[in-house]
């Protein structure tokens, strides 16, 4: 009852959250000095054309009915229209959204699957070779600057060795011969569905330099979080009862210990997932992964407004949920954290 | 404890040298130019990767061209494309006529018109059309198709509709022909080989459909390619069509892929390894040592863009003829163009580009020449300098800064203090629309052609206007504004009479001084050499007409 009145209460607040956020961006977006009706028409524009496009997207219209008909649009589900291409930015989300999520993910699957055995091991064995191997691999993790790593990455894996793809989320042939049907947007998970595993091997192969050069930071970050938290934890007495108390090494690393550890290291995790939504677009710009970023960066180079102000709002929408997600899940994994 | 800490400090050492050593070896290594997977991606070649093998026994192998593109296609609406999209849009789609590329005999060759004519004064225009054409989706081509196509353009109003401006009426003669009557005279056979808005497309499929079902890659046209798969901000693979009124011969590509590489680096690999057969823009300082390859071809020619800086003719001290001639003397050209540019750019002729009708070598070329400055500023009245100037450029591009450095460096020598200022766009246009007496002293920006005319370069930045749109300059000369308006209702009928008058129009512009003539910007594009057929036309930047390629 407790958690289900600090859900609603919290789903309100997201709410609110939701409301200021897209205030905030609407009216900033239109204080900056652009003509929408301009860009909608194009780089040499007619003032007859400008007038009529003006009328027709209601930028003629005061300022606050803009934003009521915005909203009353995003309520059913229509993310308004580019400016720059005339599109529906629901459908464009529909296709850019999905591609990130999937880069997205992956880098994050994969910095939970090294970083946290690596930072709990590190922690553990403090002062070790294995410990210091590992604090430099978190700190080159968080360091290197992702564009550097990844072209590091294209040379290594694509130039010299031949192994891996140099960008894109597919091959040629594949679009030519066995190309995805669109579903979720996923490949992965669109060329399974279609049991397409020819495309599903060429997506999975695509997916891995993109991810791991993303994941490189958050696996820096994972196993830095970890290590303290362990080393921390590890100085408890209860541990040091376990120990006494003769249960294995392993239940306690990874189970007494790590239960009490991963707090932290996963609200970092999750606040890391949010920001590569958008963050990710050097990543996504070397290996030409077609996904939020880049669509982003587009929108504010040619100051595409709508679409500035929906992908911040879905992006908020994101971080709010993944926040309470991560709030949950937190007072599960550790009783003595209270959702008052 | 301690040696297990000398341990620990001699592997982190080896692995830092280790990733020092790929860095360093990153730049020499030329081992980038022969990846061994460039092989096994390339369609034509299909031995190594899993999908190739299955592909060959389905399929055979078709005849694939790639082109490796900087960015992704904004709007593929014919009635809206006005951006790179026209690079998908021109192979679906097909105009009325057709511009040639620089060199040709004619300046026009028949599109889906097979002949045209005007009356005298070039306000009605007779086309007759192609017959036997039908659209992607079945309709006939007709001239109901044509009426219908330039109607719904000029209805929606965006990119480059405004081309179709004077027409006032459009009347279906019979199902071949159709007649344009204007409200005033313009040269509609050249308006309708315009890149943008002039496509001609089914009205069925237009009616039933919007915007979001063409970008969802679709295309109504009668061009020789359709979109067979349009994978969004990925790809675009073209297929063709079967049915396309020219005909197919065997060489010519079944299947065209448009992958959209935004880095430059990643597409000079593309090209090196063959997996693209075509691409543009790569790191400049690359191109001598891929123009020295067997397998690539680096084309490099001029396009129809120019860089200006219009000068401020309202408001002192530019107001001052003198004073902008002053000006024009003090821009360092042959230094920028060789130092900054390379070979980007020529020093320009006037505001009309080279290679475009109505362009003239003959017209004078400003150079530098400081003391010549000086002893214009002295007669205008300011022998030691002593004013400021405000330079506005969009913020981002390095060519239109570095041209303002340079540019302040040299007029400092002046005793002029040149503010060189970035700006977003829109705020540097809506700073030159506003009181031209506290605007910017020069705007620099480029301009390019929506179809092939002086007139577009002369009207829009120099014909005097009531309400400021690109005149940004505010050149005010009834005089000259009469010669091009004349100029532009003969091109219909006489262009060559026309050609005399847009470059006596020009000598005006550059007697007053009216803006820097910077550069002409050249585009370099590059293919593999085993790519036969490619023409570069600067009327449709960076299209490739796949029709007319073919493969060695």
């Amino acid at each position: 009852m407790q958690k289900l009145d600090y859900v609603v209460r919290r789903l309100a607040m997201a709410v609110l959250v939701l409301i200021s956020v897209s205030i905030i961006t609407f009216f900033v977006a239109r204080v900056i000095p652009s003509d929408p009706a301009a860009a909608w028409v194009g780089v040499h524009p007619t003032p007859e054309q400008i007038a009529k496009a003006r009328e027709l997207l209601g930028l003629d219209r005061p300022l606050y009915e803009q934003y009521l008909r915005y909203m009353g649009d995003v309520l059913q589900g229509d993310l308004g229209t580019s400016v720059r291409t005339h599109q529906s930015i629901t459908t464009d989300l529909r296709t850019f959204l999905p591609a990130t999520l999937e880069l997205v993910l992956a880098a994050m699957l994969i910095a939970v699957v090294i970083g946290l055995p690596l930072g709990v091991l590190s922690g553990a064995k403090k002062g070790s070779l294995l410990d210091h191997s590992t604090r430099l691999v978190s700190v080159a993790g968080v360091s290197m600057p992702t564009f550097w790593l990844g072209l590091i990455f294209q040379l290594i894996f694509f130039s010299w060795l031949g192994l891996l793809p140099l960008g894109g989320r597919t091959s040629t042939e594949i679009a030519l011969f066995h190309s995805i049907k669109q579903v979720t947007g996923f490949h992965l998970i669109d060329s399974a569905i279609a049991g397409n595993w020819i495309a599903f091997k060429d997506a999975l192969l695509h997916l891995i330099l993109p991810a791991v050069t993303l994941a490189t930071f958050a696996i820096g970050l994972t196993i830095r979080m970890t290590r303290s938290t362990m080393i921390e934890v590890l100085n408890e007495k209860f541990i040091l009862a376990a120990r006494v108390a003769g249960i294995s090494e392993r239940t306690v690393l990874f189970v007494l210990t790590l239960k009490n550890a991963i707090v932290p290291t996963l609200m970092l995790l999750g606040l890391t997932f949010v920001y590569s939504l958008t963050g990710a677009i050097p990543v996504e710009v070397i290996f030409s992964w077609p996904g939020l970023g880049t669509y982003v960066t587009d929108a504010v180079l040619s100051l595409d407004f709508p679409v500035i102000v929906s992908v911040t709002l879905v992006v908020t929408v994101f971080y709010v949920f993944i926040n309470l997600f991560l709030d949950l899940t937190q007072a599960i994994i550790d009783p003595r954290i209270s959702l008052e | 404890m301690k040696r297990t800490h000398v341990w620990s400090y001699l592997a982190v050492s080896l692995v830092v040298m280790g990733l020092i050593a790929a860095q360093c070896a990153a730049p020499a290594q030329p081992a980038v130019t022969e990846p061994p997977a460039a092989e096994e991606k390339a369609p034509e070649t299909t031995e190594a990767a899993a999908p190739s093998e299955a592909t060959e026994e389905e399929v055979g192998t078709p005849n694939v061209f790639i082109y490796a593109h900087t960015t992704g296609f904004p709007d593929l609406d014919p009635a809206k494309s006005y951006s790179n999209d026209s690079v998908i849009v021109s192979n679906c789609y097909e105009a009325l006529t057709f511009y040639n590329p620089p060199g040709s005999d004619e300046v026009l060759s028949p599109g889906l018109a097979t002949s045209w004519e005007s009356n005298d004064d070039a306000t009605e225009w007779v086309f007759n059309l192609r017959e036997g054409v039908t659209f992607h989706d079945g309709e006939p081509f007709n001239a109901e198709a044509v009426k219908y196509s330039v109607e719904k353009t000029k209805e929606l109003g965006v990119g480059a509709a405004y081309i179709w401006d004077s027409v006032e009426e459009i009347e279906v003669i019979d199902d071949y022909s159709v007649k344009f009557k204007l409200s005033y005279p313009t040269p509609l056979d050249l308006a309708s080989s315009s890149g943008y808005a002039a496509w001609i497309y089914s009205p069925k499929a237009y009616e039933e459909h919007d915007s979001d079902w063409f970008n969802a890659g679709n295309c109504a046209g009668t061009g020789p390619y359709s979109i067979e798969n349009y994978e969004r901000g990925s790809r675009v693979v073209m297929t063709r069509n079967e049915d396309y009124w020219g005909g197919w011969s065997e060489d010519q590509f079944d299947k065209a892929v448009f992958e959209i590489v935004e880095d430059p680096v990643v597409r000079q690999q593309m090209i090196e390894a063959g997996t693209a057969d075509f691409t543009y823009e790569v790191p400049p300082d690359n191109l001598p040592a891929l123009d020295a390859r067997d397998d690539v071809v680096v084309y490099t020619n001029p396009s129809y863009q120019n860089l200006l800086g219009l000068l401020n003719s309202q408001k002192p001290p530019l107001d001052n003829p003198l004073v902008r001639e002053a000006l024009s003397y003090t821009f360092p050209y042959e230094q920028f163009i060789a130092g900054v540019m390379g070979e980007r750019a020529t020093q320009a002729y006037g505001p009309v580009p080279a290679g475009m009708w109505g362009h003239s070598k003959d017209l004078f070329q400003y150079s530098y020449d400081l003391e010549k400055a000086k002893e214009l500023l002295a007669e205008a009245g300011y022998p030691d300098g002593g004013f400021d100037l405000l330079y506005t450029y969009a913020t981002g591009d390095l060519d239109e800064q570095q041209a303002g450095e340079l540019w302040k460096a040299e007029l400092a020598k002046l005793g002029i203090n040149l503010e060189v200022q970035g700006m977003s766009w829109e705020a540097q246009w809506d700073l030159a629309k506003s009181d031209p007496q506290n605007a910017q002293d020069i705007f620099v920006m480029y301009w390019w052609p929506d179809y092939i005319s002086p007139y577009t370069f002369l009207y829009s930045m120099f014909h005097s206007e009531d309400d400021i749109l690109f005149n940004l300059g505010y050149y005010s000369n009834p005089e000259y504004d009469e010669l091009i308006d004349t100029a532009n209702e003969v091109s219909g009928s006489d262009r060559e009479k026309a050609a005399e008058m847009f470059i006596e129009a020009q000598e005006m512009l550059v007697d007053d001084a009216a803006s820097l003539f910077f550069y002409d910007v050249a585009n370099t594009h590059l293919a593999r050499s085993d790519i036969k057929g490619f023409a570069d036309n600067p009327a449709y930047p960076h299209v490739v007409f796949i029709y007319q390629l073919s493969q060695e």
